[in-house]
């Protein structure tokens, strides 16, 4: 692990590290506020939006769904008007729909971000100080030497190693 | 000048700042909660009696079948819109100035929402069998019915609840997991519960700021169709003077007129009694009132559509409605409407030298006033002048009512100084360093 | 129904006939100030000209059971709905009191219980059995006496008849004495009612916003 005080040195160690053949799933980078990462250096590919999409189409279909059945269950004499309209439910369909993409932005939110997959405990935390981004990298043993030797050269201060079991 | 750039102020010290009304509470915040919850109490003894009595204790009557209740039920839902205009608009166009105001912006929704909800609930003739209108299996084979537009009122707030809930929380994630190290134990657990094990790895910020964008699209849709839904309680009836197709909009611009307004006044007094003034500064205000005088100005032109088409219509039944607003018995609510809504904000935030912080706040305060009058003046008079006009009559309101009403502002009030106490009312992960915008 | 409002004399018996036969309560004179009185019929007058010439025309309005009701679409729990008969039903027990079928209602006639009913000694000695109590919080208006329709289908189906025309009579029109009031089956062509309802003299009261009100006044055309 090592922090950094400035972006464009952990974004060239970054690149040094990949370059040394440490996958970008191997890294991660700790801080206080969100780093904005030029393209490139740190990918993070998102399947948010599409299952937000899904989300409100499941959600929506549901629903109106669940309207026509209990519209048709509850048989009402319509006076010749119909017994499920779509455009009169045009409102809760759209509600719903809204809904869904919001549940499963949320859901899909705590999934993507890991807060709500099982941890792995024995992978240490840096406890991290406003204004210094850590970046914590996992490797095997021969990569070690190579990664701290990037580290070092790129600048970074308190380069610590934690061996995991 | 470091007054205008409270980005650029050392971060240890903006923590400090930011987290200091979380550990302490001055006598006048203990003043404040007990005397609010005591108009609560009230306002629910009221309720209780008004359960036990009937409907009769409050002053609707034949005609006037709605009153009191469903003007605060627009108003609270109308105010809920702060949040989503500052938050989510603001947020997708990148405008730097939110920062501090999008968390106080999203309170203020939720709990707008939290007792705009309850009046479905309180203006029931049968309080205690509102859950009837849910759709759930039972063996009567009973099912609401979806064609109504208070079925869809239902939805629509249950959704923008969930909503606005979730977009609270979100943002709110970081700043509990800073808040993890606090000096009292319970509160301790709390964040660290709320905070879901936050360690501020890139791939956690990544997810948050993909799904706040998405939020915010998704919350701006909801927020624009739910008071369009809530307008079209009053649009799909056939009642003079509200089957008008210029609701929808109508009620989206009052709501975030009347929201802008709100916000004003509770950032105006939170920057006052917990010393933000580095924090939200005369940008922030100029920034806000400056929307509140183009909020003004829309609801205007939507205000003059709406009754110069009505007037100039001539027809009997919506004419005696309009008769009894502009000359009738309505008439000095109307004209206080105007002035409030119109011609006091434009006054003091249209001309440069007036507008401050004290103007703004005197401006949302009267348009607050004039916006519950607007609801009130939508529901009253139409259903005193009924298409029958051997029905009319006129709608007095009781003690009851008055006292749920100040209950609910009250209420607001509690919920609010429990809020600020609890979480950071500024964001604090967002003041991340940047340049100073202009005024 | 048919009401024949040349003949009607504004005697309001048929308020009285109803408040009778449908258990309606009574008010006291400051609610009726705060215009809380329930009256299923009304007989609303209209003056014209000036005193010594004043005309008064009556019509008295109640449910106009109408076909294309706007007070049924809106009732979030269902408790106003269409039967197949084509009377427009008020479900007590299923009424929440949302209030908004009286909101939308043109003609006014619906009428809320702010209270529970009272009666003032002896009064409460006279109700109807057939008819229920409404609770306070609920919504109700007139049926049409849908307790005499039963009754009268009743029975002629345990005598093994047809109904015949005339045979059931609201409380209203049955107490009528200018017999303004017709009762019937508007299905049947040759029915009374049928026959008034396609007169030359026949009205609907607001009939132009699509209500299809079942309720036909007949009055000379001026």
């Amino acid at each position: 692990m090592a922090d950094f005080r400035e972006q464009s040195k952990l974004e060239a160690a970054i690149l040094a590290l990949k370059a040394a053949g440490i996958a970008a799933d191997d890294m991660d980078v700790f801080s206080e506020e969100p780093i904005e990462f030029r393209r490139g250096i740190l990918d993070r590919p998102s399947r948010m939006s599409l299952v937000a999409v899904l989300g409100a189409i499941i959600t929506g279909g549901l629903a109106t769904a669940g309207v026509y059945a209990a519209q048709h269950n509850y048989r009402l004499i319509t006076g010749g008007m119909p017994v499920f309209s779509f455009w009169g439910t045009g409102v809760i369909t759209y509600e719903t729909t809204m809904l869904g993409s919001v549940l499963a932005t949320f859901g899909w939110f705590l999934w993507e971000s890991g807060l709500l997959r099982k941890r792995d405990k024995n992978i240490p935390v840096p406890t991290v100080l406003p204004g210094v981004m850590c970046l914590r990298v996992r490797c095997f043993d021969p990569h070690v030497t190579r990664a701290r030797q990037i580290l070092d050269s790129a600048g970074a201060t308190d380069i610590a190693r934690k061996e995991v079991a | 000048m470091a007054a205008s750039a409270p980005e650029l102020l050392p971060y240890a010290k903006i923590r400090e700042d930011l987290f200091r009304p979380l550990s302490s509470a001055s006598a006048r915040y203990w003043i404040t909660i007990c005397a609010a919850l005591s108009i609560v109490i009230l306002g629910l003894s009221a309720w209780g009696i008004q359960v036990r009595d009937g409907m009769g204790v409050t002053g609707l009557n034949r005609p006037v079948f709605w009153g009191f209740y469903i003007v605060d039920f627009v108003f609270w839902i109308g105010i809920s819109h702060a949040g989503t205009l500052i938050s989510a608009i603001l947020r997708l166009t990148d405008a730097g100035w939110r920062k501090p105001v999008t968390r106080a912006a999203e309170a203020i929704t939720v709990f707008c929402l939290m007792i705009g909800g309850m009046f479905p609930i309180i203006h029931l003739g049968r309080s205690w069998l509102f859950y009837w209108l849910i759709p759930y299996p039972n063996p009567r084979l009973l099912w609401p019915n979806f064609r109504s537009p208070l079925l869809w009122d239902l939805v629509a707030i249950l959704t923008y609840v969930t909503g606005s809930v979730i977009y609270l929380y979100l943002p709110l994630i970081p700043d509990m997991a800073q808040l993890a190290e606090h000096n009292v134990p319970w509160r301790r657990k709390l964040y660290r519960i709320l905070s879901l094990g936050w360690t501020g790895s890139d791939r956690e910020w990544h997810a948050l700021e993909r799904a706040m964008k998405l939020m915010a699209c998704i919350i701006l849709a909801i927020a624009i169709s739910v008071h369009t839904v809530v307008s079209w309680d009053f649009a799909m009836s056939i009642a003079p003077m509200w089957h008008s197709t210029i609701f929808g909009p109508y009620f989206v611009v009052g709501a975030i007129f009347s929201g802008i307004a709100a916000l004003l006044l509770v950032l105006g007094i939170l920057r006052r009694t917990l010393g933000l003034e580095l924090y939200l500064t005369k940008h922030h205000f100029n920034n806000l009132s400056k929307l509140l005088l183009l909020m003004s100005l829309l609801w205007f032109y939507f205000t003059f559509a709406e009754y110069q088409t009505v007037w100039y219509g001539n027809e009997p039944s919506e004419m005696a409605v309009f008769a009894s607003k502009i000359r009738g018995p309505y008439a000095p609510f109307f004209w206080t409407m105007v002035v409030c809504n119109f011609v006091v904000p434009f006054v003091l935030l249209g001309i440069r030298k007036l507008r401050t912080v004290t103007t703004a706040m005197i401006s949302s305060v009267c348009v607050l006033i004039g916006m519950w009058l607007e609801r009130y003046l939508i529901v009253a008079p139409t259903l005193g002048n009924p298409r029958m006009n051997a029905a009319s009559g006129l709608y007095l309101p009781t003690w009851i009512e008055f006292a749920i009403t100040a209950a609910t502002f009250a209420g607001m009030i509690v919920l609010y100084l429990l809020f600020s106490k609890l979480f950071p009312i500024i964001a604090v992960w967002e003041f991340k360093p940047h340049p100073v915008e202009e005024d | 129904m048919s009401i024949d409002l040349d003949r009607c004399t504004g005697c309001e018996a048929c308020v009285v006939a109803c408040h009778a036969e449908n258990n309606l309560p009574v008010s006291s004179p400051d609610q009726a100030e705060k215009g809380r009185t329930a009256h299923w019929i009304r007989v609303d007058r209209y003056y014209e000209g000036e005193f010594p010439d004043v005309k008064v025309k009556y019509r008295p309005v109640l449910c106009q059971q109408c076909d294309n009701a706007p007070c049924e679409p809106v009732c979030p729990t269902y408790a106003t709905y269409h039967n197949t008969e084509g009377l427009n039903v008020q479900v007590y027990n299923r009424c929440v009191g949302t209030f908004y079928c009286a909101n939308n209602c043109p003609y006014t006639v619906r009428f809320f219980n702010w209270f529970a009913p009272e009666w003032p000694e002896p009064l409460q000695l006279q109700h109807n059995p057939d008819v229920a109590i409404r609770p306070a919080g609920v919504m109700e208006k007139c049926t049409f006496c849908v307790q005499r329709i039963q009754r009268g289908k009743r029975d002629a189906a345990t005598e093994n008849r047809p109904l015949a025309d005339g045979e059931i009579q609201p409380a209203c029109v049955q107490s009528c004495p200018a017999e303004a009031m017709v009762f019937g089956d508007l299905n049947d062509p040759e029915s009374k009612v049928s026959k008034l309802a396609g007169s030359g003299r026949s009205t609907l009261l607001m009939g132009e916003l699509g209500t299809k009100p079942k309720v036909f006044y007949l009055e000379r055309a001026k």
